[in-house]
């Protein structure tokens, strides 16, 4: 059930450079959010910007959820003045999360740069469903680029670092650094990040033999089903499902669903 | 202040209060019946139908410009008959009035699609989108030429869409002329009830980083509040020469901009993009046209139309 509801911001603390968690007080919100799932944040009462941001739901407790941004433009920067004690108007939440995949034996979650965000919700929910405690793969530009590594480790989940300068963890991409891990073919990869990334993270999972669930991003009108803005292409043949829309259909998708030699739909 | 009537008649088609919404951005209707009763409305407007599913155009298709935002969906959907067997019996269900809106290549596809909405009871008036600025090619010329750019195109398809319906029938118009009075009246003389203005505004985006077009369409349409002082505008030429009603949209985003587009000519208005930001905005809009009546002591909103004092 999709709410539109004013929330009270909590906090609104860096957590990298550029990098903010916003924690805010949502009863309805808060109780409905499967892992995986998003929210769109109105970020000023004004007309410029005129959309939502559409944000992962990092995650969800009792009265409260979390989402992780990045600052890249004007809505974004216009959230990080947000002050505790101020209102979001918030709607969400809004999706298709990560399917749960009880029958594997091992479960591997990526994430690259803000595309952790997702992330730390569904470690929870596989750990308390008693699935797995998830293998972690953060990468990330720099060191300190790197989202959330303490947060899994204590949640008791085995973390692989790695960075494209080498500044901590592997000097590596996401994907030679999980063929590193040995993913097989009762391994479910979980993966979150540039479209660039999540594409290789694919192409290793097929060869591999693994389930990749690949969470997408895309521009957003209304963040809900009805603008068909956020479309992506699939790799099915019928013309009507060439196209399934990020906000309804996804975020979350099985990855040989979708056609990743098409180009990003975020520019 | 119970008293107050919203009810407008829009060439023929009764509606309790004069807020629809735009085409394309409210969906088939039934989606957003969990953010309000979409039955509030004076109508609900359907996404472009056409006789075969489509599947759009090639993502990116939305760009965010200031106080608005560019499309080039392209018209996805999903097709007459899906409409008719999966989304009108929900629609009929919630009670709501129906426009749908339809898209054809040829007006002999039009006509088709309209007789059969009729014999089917798929709609309780039709929108003829002949302005969509985003089926066709861009690449092609400086810009794609709609059936809405020529009076004389216009004029022919209003009249064979007109011969295959009984039902109302409005004609969505392009603001990408230089004369909007011209495929108004076009429009009129061809048997329409009412015309539809404005369709988007074409428009461009650049990303100066990557120095590519943010749509992969290259272009799109405009809409939002950057558009609305056009829009308004064109609403007041188009109804002060014609006898038929206008329905006016374009960026409406509060009961003051709606008021604004009654005072122009309007008899009923549609709300779009503003949808986007807040899903109940057409509500919203309905309760605020009764607030503005209640505060100005207007006991019938017909007043309002083309009430402009200048």
């Amino acid at each position: 059930m999709t709410h539109l509801l004013d929330c009270t911001v909590l906090s609104n603390a860096e957590v990298a450079p550029e990098h903010r968690r916003m924690i805010l007080r949502g009863e309805a919100i808060a109780r409905d959010t499967q892992p995986g799932q998003f929210c769109m944040l109105e970020s000023n009462p004004g007309l410029i910007p005129f959309l939502r941001r559409p944000m992962s739901i990092e995650r969800s407790e009792e009265d409260r959820f979390s989402v992780l941004y990045k600052i890249v433009g004007e809505g974004t920067r216009l959230l990080s003045k947000i002050q505790p004690g101020d209102t979001v108007n918030v709607q969400g939440p809004l999706g298709k999360g990560f399917p749960i995949q009880p029958g594997y034996e091992r479960h591997i979650l990526v994430g690259g740069g803000i595309g952790i965000a997702p992330l730390p919700g569904l470690a929870e929910a596989l750990i308390r469903q008693n699935i797995a405690t998830p293998e972690v793969l953060l990468a990330a530009r720099s060191r300190d680029m790197l989202l959330c590594e303490e947060d899994f480790k204590s949640l008791g989940c085995s973390v692989l670092l790695t960075t494209d300068d080498g500044s901590a963890g592997m000097k590596a991409f996401a994907a030679d650094a999980l063929r590193e891990m040995k993913p097989h073919e009762k391994t479910v990869v979980y993966v979150c990040g540039p479209m660039i990334m999540m594409a290789t993270v694919h192409r290793l999972c097929m060869e591999t033999g693994s389930l990749c669930l690949a969470s997408l991003e895309a521009h957003m009108a209304c963040g809900d089903s009805v603008c068909m803005g956020c479309v992506v292409e699939t790799t099915f043949e019928e013309e009507f499902r060439r196209m399934v829309r990020v906000c309804h259909d996804g975020p979350v998708f099985d990855s040989r669903h979708i056609n990743w030699n098409a180009g990003a739909p975020v520019s | 202040m119970t008293d107050i009537s919203l009810k407008v008649n829009l060439g023929g088609l009764v509606m309790k209060n004069p807020v629809t919404v735009a085409s394309g951005t409210f969906g088939y209707g039934i989606e957003y019946d969990h953010y309000f009763k979409v039955s509030e409305l004076g109508a609900v407007t359907v996404k472009s139908l056409s006789l075969k599913p489509r599947p759009g155009n090639k993502p990116p298709r939305i760009s965010e410009t200031p106080a608005g935002l560019l499309n080039a969906i392209g018209l996805q959907n999903v097709g007459i008959e899906v409409y008719l067997k999966e989304k009108l019996p929900l629609l009929r269900e919630k009670n709501c009035t129906i426009i749908a809106n339809i898209y054809g290549f040829s007006p002999e596809e039009y006509a088709e699609l309209a007789q059969r909405l009729e014999k089917e009871g798929g709609a309780d008036a039709i929108e003829a989108n002949l302005s969509c600025p985003n089926v066709h090619d861009a690449k092609a010329s400086c810009g794609p030429a709609l059936v809405a750019q020529s009076p004389e195109s216009v004029a022919e398809y209003t009249r064979i869409i007109r011969s295959a319906t009984s039902l109302p029938l409005y004609i969505k118009l392009s603001p990408n002329v230089a004369d909007i009075r011209e495929p108004a009246l076009a429009a009129q003389e061809g048997g329409a009830d009412a015309v539809a203005l404005i369709n988007t505004l074409l428009g461009m985006n650049i990303d100066v980083e990557t120095r590519r077009p943010c749509l992969r369409n290259l272009v799109g349409g405009l809409s939002g509040p950057a558009i609305r002082p056009v829009a308004v505008k064109m609403v007041w030429d188009a109804a002060r020469v014609l006898s038929i009603p206008v329905l006016g949209m374009g960026g409406i985003s509060s009961p003051e901009d709606a008021i604004q587009f009654l005072l122009a000519g309007a008899t009923a208005v549609a709300v779009g993009s503003a949808t986007f930001r807040r899903p109940d905005a057409a509500l919203q809009i309905v309760k605020g046209l009764h607030d503005y009546c209640a505060r100005q002591g207007i006991d019938d909103i017909r007043q309002l139309i083309g009430a402009l004092e200048s």
